[in-house]
């Protein structure tokens, strides 16, 4: 008995001794400790992957609240148009997250053992990124803080003031140039290649060049030259490589159209970069709304900027402005009928969303324009298919109009730039080509009324058309000085007065036009067309009233679509507000223009 | 054909040697007081009568038989008649109920000899009425002991929490099985029938020798044991059926539906769902007249596709009004000097409320106690459970989307395919679109010995655990068909399977001593001992798509690519513990527990903490001068106690368990992004970490009282703690956001809980004292209050805990009814709190009181200038009550159980409320209907209407409404719910706020024993038989929208830094079923 008791205590004290041994000494298995990373290439290319931002499917409605279209659901923009915002409500975007993870990696890159090239290669991506992050930032805010170290949770420099713009758009650009310098240009299908960083720092100089001539609240106009050159140095160097042409097989009624609902994108001439999608493996995301009425709706402004396919403008036409929707998509720049639902086109993929199959019957809608957007719209029944497709994230052409945009923004473009440029585009949906000798399309003058040479107008033009519906739009807006025109309300089809109208170009009416006050007939008292379709009936009338839809004259008019635009206050709505919470922890944070 | 022979003779002269006789005497106490109605029974019979007013009784017997004499709060006394004719008895005053033992750590210890707060919980409710697993028995019997259950979903288990709100990270309770630390699933594992024992240690000097795992209590539970009788049989059956007891009342009739749906968009600047005129005449047709007309025919103006007019509820479709679920268990216990045992199977399978596919939860659980005595002074034992569990339902299954759809939807196409509505994607999806299937096997030993090192005064224990648990997750996603229209029926959905499985290994030593002696008026207890534990968690998930068919979901019949993660958590703690217990006189109790604890959570140089306690007590009954007033006054007993525990319960679940979360690591997952041909690995940044990390310190106080009256007939129990939570680990100051990273979790927060319990028990026998009713009652009521006491919030920010911050507050505004005019509107400007900055402030709009008086409604967002904002409630229950009856009469038995809260606020802000006024996408809710009407609908308007809608009075002005204009969005809470988010009717405010305070007549059971006499014969010692109705009835607010306990979903929200992502709402829950039951106990 005493054994067992002298075992006991033995026991005891032989666990008790070893006290703080390994025992109590539990590591991860399943994650990585940073100090035993980045020792190798792939770690390196690793960590650069969960870098990678690029946009998807969204892009495709990313114009919601411009002139290009309408949308009941919230944007950020309209949200400042309407309301009395400030930086209590206006809060988002200022998160610093990434950043913390690209000089993380730019920290311990020195670690790995791999050579100069590789290291730069990599350090490079990671300051394309980082020039990315920051050229975000300044979109928003004009002055940020400046930060290419790690932060800790007691590093001074957390309460900084702002660094100014311009000082910080130097640093943007010097890492532009280092990956320029140092990215590697032959990377595999889907990787950051230095052509992709090229084409980055051509859109954001060409950006930060016209935002700092027409801002003159900034008062850096003296510098726009500089970046309007960077501008198109970089994407000459695009063109001038040869790796890349306008996609052009001669087709000019769909070549275009392929680029947005193409299950392989990566071997495309014209694609810079892709968002790969392979379904099962990475679905695409494609989602049906973008063409249904769920919030978003294009708008008849954008339908007005398409030039006629003889390429005269619209303004040229008799009644330009009151043509009923299959007029008004006769004999058009084909890329309308590419990128809008024409009459007489024909819908594959029905959801919830939207009705009718076949030959689509534009659907009407209050507060939506009746025009239906079917760029980034995956019009297939094949789920595989609608999961497959790429999104082309970067395409030659925007490279081209940035040099023809930046030449003409110099003084130095010429017939020779043109047509290496706009008129490639043009000549992929047979267009005629624009010429130096262009007249003034008093329209177009109108939309941008500090600008006086008409080449520069239809630049301006064809960036809208090319890029319609791609997310480009508010930023082009912004730099241009142009945010008053989102104060336009947006229009939709235009009916001359209640009635019959055909909507599919067959001639054959499909929808009927009652009053407000009529009474929609049951439906075997309906009346039926030539083809033996029963007709679409909707009562019209003035916002309000409880009817389908609203005309601007009640029983006449164009389709009203969320009416309430707001103002576009200047130059206080081209930028955001700093949180008001970062502002009270960090009082040496300023707000600009008039932000509070 | 002898030995019977022999036998009828040897009955016969046994019978003839015993002659009948009277039999009187007088019943007295210790102090020879006459003792009037107590119990005297022929032993094993029903022959029996009771004492009169002086004392007295006489019954007839026969000689040798034994007489029983039995009075409550007096010990029962036998007496064996023999040739006298008078017995004389005087009864002891009941030491049973002083020498009733209660376990505790490592150990028992008489009740009567507590110091801490230690309450032991009455296990017979869990075999004697049908419960689905232990905590469902456990809830509000015990003061302090708080049990919610945040959904009714089969296998679902509940939030258990000692003393209220406990820190802000969470941390549970201790629950700890047969000396094994073990979880609230676990527990939930065990067959209620194999409980022997629940103690629940609440303060720190009881829970103290359990140092680092029990700052917020123990829950001890003993599993029942083997006797050293011959082997008795128990079996236990029920079968119950289910009904949901909530589910919203929802508006069938499609006219007003989609009427009242396109007036809340038409008061919006936008249209979501859009319902034309041709929609509307067809709703009012059905509506009108549902006979004649169609509620499903080929689209009009889209032929070839389907369209639909329904006029169901169809979670009614969905959920089921019978489900039946089953309990047997089956148990032998017995054995002899040296070996005793309990051997036992259970099977318990509670369906859930879904009707048109499986939905199950099923355990299955067997286990073995055996203890053997090698000698005088060693034993050894084992206790080994194997314990399954399986939960089924079907892979799209969500509680929310069956709550959510529209009258108009339809099921069925007339070709018999699913619709293309929202009802029959739903019905395809749960009928064809796959299953899942969860499965633990939890494998579970103990062995344990006992060493006498000294007869009666000196032992060692030492016992080690092995738990091996597996967890097997099968689920695949199979395609469907909807039909669209006819001839066209469509293949929708993904073929997807997905595997998860887990293997944990949890170890743990105990080796302990204990030291007990008596030196005359000084009792002494000490125990010493030393506990490690290691744990070892791997979870690994798989999934593939492209399965090729969905007969055979496999991960090898797929031809996707395949993607797997693994994640490994680890810990390991050790401890020394100690206790040393002194009691003088029967009337003075020091007693001492402490541990010193390491754990791996902890960074090396922070690992260890000291964790001691000390608790007094007087037990003033025992005092001399306090005998005068025994035995009308038989307890009297004050306690106080001090100590201090740690808290490493970090973590969530299992994967998120705190780990390492001291360690900055990198986590590992696919990219995002496609780079040559598939999704590369991506390696995600390490987060920051504090040095300022280790336990967080739990400091409680106690005091108590506990008496006992009228020979125990009446007892209380009264408690009032103070328990102080410091070095929450939380986010340390609130640092700008340029950190780039999340703030580091450090030991930054304070917080201080106080609250009390009460507990009084009655027990009495009436009427008829031969055959008496015998009346049982106990009831107990308990609260708490948290107050935020330290927190870096030096603005006092309300998107932020504060100082000074009460748990669960709700900030609101304070209601004014409804804008009438529009002089009104203009004289108060509400434009800061419009939903999306767009709806229009109109006549009927909500009206709030301008608290600051600038004329304008605004949100403060600082409790020093909260603006028109002020604490309209809080969600947190106080006044939790259990009220337990118990009435006992001629083999009848009734039990009513009743249980509830008394106090608590809860601002809804979910469709369940809200319907139309949150979106147009669903609603329809009958109490909506209620809504502000300024005017009367024009006279062509009315003419479009429904008759329905005309009857319901929709079309007539209602200004003296309960529900303001009806605007989508106008409560809406896709902004969020956290304050700065929160737009409209999604701010709370003292109108919309409901009492979520209820009364639940928990359950019923009513029982009957059949008499031994008709049994015996069969071989059974007892039969009965009960019928049970469970969650009744409910007296509550609340429950007209939602079961009042699925409101208590609540944990995240208290934070006010919470943003509720959009899919988590509050309130939505599984349905809580009302149970009716019968059941069957055999003892063989």
């Amino acid at each position: 008995m005493k054994k067992v008791f002298n075992i006991s205590i033995l026991m005891v004290l032989a666990l008790v001794s070893s006290c703080n041994d390994d025992f109590l000494e539990r590591l991860p298995e399943t994650e990585i400790v940073a100090d035993n990373f980045f020792n190798t290439e792939e770690d390196l290319s690793i960590y650069i992957n969960g870098l990678y931002s690029f946009p998807g499917f969204g892009m495709y409605y990313a114009d919601e609240a411009t002139d290009n279209s309408a949308t009941t659901g919230n944007r950020e923009i309209k949200t400042i148009m309407t309301t009395e915002a400030n930086s209590n409500t206006i809060t988002s975007g200022w998160d610093w997250n990434y950043l913390r993870n690209i000089n993380l990696f730019l920290e311990n890159s020195p670690k790995a053992d791999v050579s100069e090239e590789i290291r730069n290669h990599y350090d490079g991506v990671a300051r394309f990124f980082r020039a990315q992050f920051y050229m975000g930032k300044i979109k928003r805010y004009s002055n940020v803080p400046w930060y290419d170290t790690v932060l800790t949770t007691d590093s001074e420099e957390l309460y900084k003031a702002s660094d100014s713009r311009d000082f910080v758009i130097e640093k943007i650009f010097e890492d532009y140039q280092f990956a320029i310098d140092h990215v590697l240009e032959d990377q595999p299908q889907g990787a950051v290649n230095k052509w992709l960083v090229l084409a980055y720092a051509s859109r954001n100089a060409l950006f930060e060049g016209t935002y700092r001539k027409y801002h003159d609240e900034l008062s850096l106009a003296g510098t726009a030259n500089t970046y309007l050159q960077m501008a198109s140095n970089f994407s000459k160097q695009i063109m001038d490589s040869g790796n890349f042409s306008i996609y052009n097989t001669g087709n000019p009624n769909s070549d275009y159209y392929t680029l947005f609902s193409s299950e392989d994108l990566t071997s495309n001439p014209e694609v810079i970069f892709t968002n790969i999608n392979i379904a099962n493996v990475k679905d695409s995301g494609a989602w049906s709304g973008v063409f249904g009425n769920y919030e978003m709706s294009p708008a008849r402004d954008l339908v007005e900027s398409y030039l006629m396919a003889d390429g005269t403008f619209l303004s040229d036409q008799p009644n330009y402005e009151t043509l009923t929707f299959v007029e008004e998509f006769t004999d058009r720049d084909p890329r309308l009928s590419q990128t809008y639902a024409f009459p007489g086109w024909e819908l594959i993929y029905v959801t919830n969303y939207s009705s009718g199959a076949a030959n689509y019957v534009q659907q009407l809608n209050k507060n939506f324009t009746g025009y239906h957007q079917i760029k980034g719209f995956t019009n297939s029944l094949d789920q595989d298919f609608r999961n497959d497709v790429d999104v082309p994230v970067f395409r030659y052409a925007e490279v081209l109009l940035t040099h023809a945009e930046a030449e003409a923004e110099l003084g130095s473009v010429s017939q020779s730039i043109l047509d290496a440029t706009i008129n490639e585009l043009r000549s992929r949906v047979g267009m005629p080509t624009l010429t130096m000798s262009v007249a003034s399309d008093p329209v177009q003058a109108a939309r941008y009324p500090n600008v006086s040479s008409p080449v520069l107008l239809e630049i301006r033009r064809e960036r809208r058309v090319e890029l319609a519906l791609e997310g480009r739009r508010l930023e082009d807006l912004n730099r241009w000085k142009a945010g008053k025109l989102m104060e336009k309300e947006p229009r939709g089809l235009y009916f001359p007065g209640l009635g019959k109208y055909d909507l599919t170009g067959d001639g054959i009416e499909d929808i009927i036009l009652l009053g407000a006050s009529d009474v929609v007939p049951n439906p075997e008292d309906r009346e039926t067309n030539s083809l033996d379709v029963t007709l679409i009936y909707y009562r019209a009338g003035t916002i309000g009233e409880d009817v389908d839809v609203y005309l601007t004259n009640g029983s006449s008019g164009y389709v009203i679509a969320t009416p309430e635009r707001g103002t576009f206050e200047e130059p206080k709505d081209y930028y955001r507000p700093i949180p008001a919470t970062e502002v009270t922890l960090n009082p040496n944070l300023e707000q600009v223009f008039g932000w509070d | 054909m002898k030995n019977v022979l022999l036998f009828v003779l040897f009955l016969t002269t046994t019978f003839l040697g015993y002659g009948q006789k009277e039999v009187s005497g007088t019943i007295v106490d210790a102090s020879d007081v006459p003792l009037a109605g107590v119990t005297v029974m022929v032993k094993g019979t029903t022959n029996g009568t009771a004492s009169d007013f002086d004392g007295n009784y006489s019954i007839t017997v026969e000689e040798g038989q034994v007489l029983e004499f039995s009075y409550i709060g007096f010990t029962t006394k036998e007496v064996t008649v023999g040739t006298s004719n008078t017995i004389n008895v005087v009864l002891e005053e009941d030491v049973q109920s002083l020498g009733e033992v209660v376990v505790v750590g490592f150990g028992t210890q008489k009740k009567v000899n507590l110091s801490g707060a230690v309450n032991n919980v009455s296990v017979e409710q869990l075999d004697t009425r049908p419960i689905n697993n232990v905590t469902q028995g456990l809830q509000g019997i015990s003061p302090g002991l708080n049990i919610d259950f945040n959904s009714g979903a089969p296998g679902a288990n509940p939030v258990v929490n000692i003393r209220g709100f406990t820190s802000i990270n969470g941390g549970n309770p201790l629950v700890i099985i047969d000396g094994v630390p073990s979880d609230v699933s676990l527990l939930n594992l065990i067959a209620p029938e194999d409980i022997e024992s629940i103690s629940v240690l609440k303060d720190a000097s009881s829970a103290a020798i359990y140092g680092a795992r029990a700052a917020f209590g123990v829950l001890l539970i003993t599993t029942k044991t083997g006797s050293k009788e011959k082997t008795s049989i128990r079996y236990n059956t029920y079968v119950t059926l289910g009904t949901p007891t909530v589910v919203p009342e929802k508006t069938t009739d499609p006219y007003i539906y989609l009427a009242l749906q396109r007036l809340s968009e038409d008061n919006t600047p936008w249209t979501g769902v859009g319902t034309s005129a041709e929609r509307l005449s067809w709703a009012r047709e059905r509506s009108d007249n549902p006979l004649s007309t169609v509620g499903v025919r080929e689209s009009i103006n889209n032929p070839g596709l389907w369209e639909y007019m329904g006029n169901e509820n169809w979670t009614n479709y969905f959920l089921s009004n019978n489900t039946y679920s089953q309990n047997h268990n089956l148990s032998f216990t017995g054995g002899s000097e040296k070996v005793s045992y309990y051997l036992s199977a259970s099977h318990n399978k509670h369906n859930g409320s879904l009707k048109i596919a499986d939905d199950y939860f099923s355990r299955t659980g067997l286990r073995s106690r055996i203890n053997v005595q090698l000698n005088d002074w060693l034993s050894l034992g084992n206790n080994t459970s194997y314990l399954i569990s399986k939960r089924k339902n079907p892979s799209y299954f969500n509680i929310q989307t069956l709550y959510n759809f529209a009258p108009t939807d339809w099921d069925k196409n007339p070709d018999g395919s699913w619709a293309n509505t929202d009802v029959g994607w739903m019905g395809a999806r749960l009928t064809d679109g796959g299953n899942e299937t969860g499965k633990t096997n939890t494998f579970q030993t103990t062995f344990d010995t006992q060493a006498w090192l000294i007869k009666d005064i000196l032992k060692v224990n030492a016992e080690y655990t092995l738990r091996k648990e597996h967890y097997n997750y099968d689920a695949n996603y199979a395609k469907f068909q909807i039909g669209y229209g006819p001839d066209d029926v469509r293949e929708e959905g993904i073929n997807e399977v997905w595997k998860r499985f887990s293997d944990e290994q949890y170890q743990v030593l105990n080796i302990y001593g204990t030291f007990n002696k008596n030196f005359g008026d000084h009792a002494l207890t000490l125990l010493g001992g030393y506990n490690q534990e290691e744990s070892r968690y791997d979870y690994v998930t798989l999934n593939r798509d492209a399965v090729i068919s969905s007969s055979l979901p496999t991960l090898e019949l797929a031809t996707g690519t395949l993607y797997g993660n693994q994640y490994i958590r680890s810990w390991a703690l050790r401890g020394l513990f100690y206790r040393a217990n002194y009691i003088y006189k029967d009337r003075y109790i020091l007693e001492l527990n402490g541990r010193y604890d390491g754990s791996s959570r902890f960074p090396k140089d922070k690992r260890f903490g000291f964790f001691p306690s000390v608790s007094l007590a007087w037990n003033v009954a025992n005092e001399n001068f306090m005998k005068s007033l025994y035995p009308t006054l038989n307890l009297l007993k004050f306690r106080a106690s001090y100590g201090s525990l740690g808290n490493q319960d970090v973590g969530y679940d299992k994967l998120n368990d705190g780990s390492f979360d001291y360690i900055p690591s990198m986590g590992s997952d696919l990219s995002d992004y496609i780079i040559d041909g598939e999704l590369p690995l991506k390696i995600t940044a390490p987060g920051i970490v504090s040095n300022n990390y280790t336990w967080e310190e739990v400091v409680s106080k106690n005091v108590g009282v506990d008496l006992g009256m009228f020979n125990n007939k009446f007892n209380a129990s009264f408690d009032y703690f103070v328990r102080d939570t410091k070095g929450m680990l939380t986010l340390g100051k609130d640092l700008p956001a340029v950190l780039g990273a999340s703030e580091p979790k450090e030991n930054a927060g304070d917080l201080r809980t106080k609250g009390w319990e009460l507990s009084l028990s009655y027990q009495n026998n009436f009427g008829n004292p031969n055959n008496p009713l015998r009346f049982s009652a106990k009831f107990n009521l308990s609260d708490s209050k948290s107050t935020i006491t330290r927190f870096d919030n030096p603005n006092n920010s309300l998107l932020q805990y504060y100082e000074g911050m009460e748990i669960g507050e709700i900030w609101g505004l304070t209601s004014d009814g409804f804008f009438r005019s529009q002089e009104e509107i203009d004289a108060l400007d509400e434009t800061s709190i419009i939903p999306w900055g767009a709806l229009e402030i109109v006549e009927g709009w909500p009206k709030y009181v301008d608290l600051d008086g600038n004329q304008k409604i605004e949100k403060g967002l600082s409790a020093d200038d909260p603006k028109d904002m002020k604490v309209i409630g809080n969600m947190l229950p106080r006044y939790r009550f259990g009220l337990n009856l118990n009435f006992d009469w001629n083999n009848f038995d009734l039990g009513v159980f009743l249980q509830g809260v008394a106090k608590r606020d809860y601002y809804p802000r979910d469709y369940l409320y809200w319907g139309f006024y949150q979106q147009p996408y669903s609603g329809g809710y009958e109490h909506l209907q209620d809504f502000y009407r300024a005017s009367d609908d024009s006279a062509d308007r009315v003419a479009n209407h429904s008759q329905s809608y005309i009857n319901a009075g929709l079309a007539n002005a209602n200004t003296d409404a309960r529900y303001p204009v009806l605007q989508a969005w106008l409560a809406d809470r896709n902004l969020g719910e956290r304050l700065d988010q929160a737009q409209g009717l999604a701010i709370p405010q003292t109108a919309y706020l409901l009492d979520g305070s209820y009364l639940r007549l928990k359950n019923i059971t009513f029982g009957y024993t059949i008499p031994n006499k008709f049994t015996k014969n069969m071989g059974i010692s007892s039969v009965r038989l009960y019928f049970s109705g469970d969650n009744l009835f409910e007296w509550s607010q609340i429950a007209d929208f939602f079961d009042p306990e699925a409101v208590s979903d609540i944990n995240e929200r208290i934070n006010p830094a919470y943003s509720a992502p959009r899919g988590e709402t509050s309130g939505y829950q599984y349905p809580y079923q009302r149970k009716y039951s019968f059941g069957v106990n055999v003892n063989f």
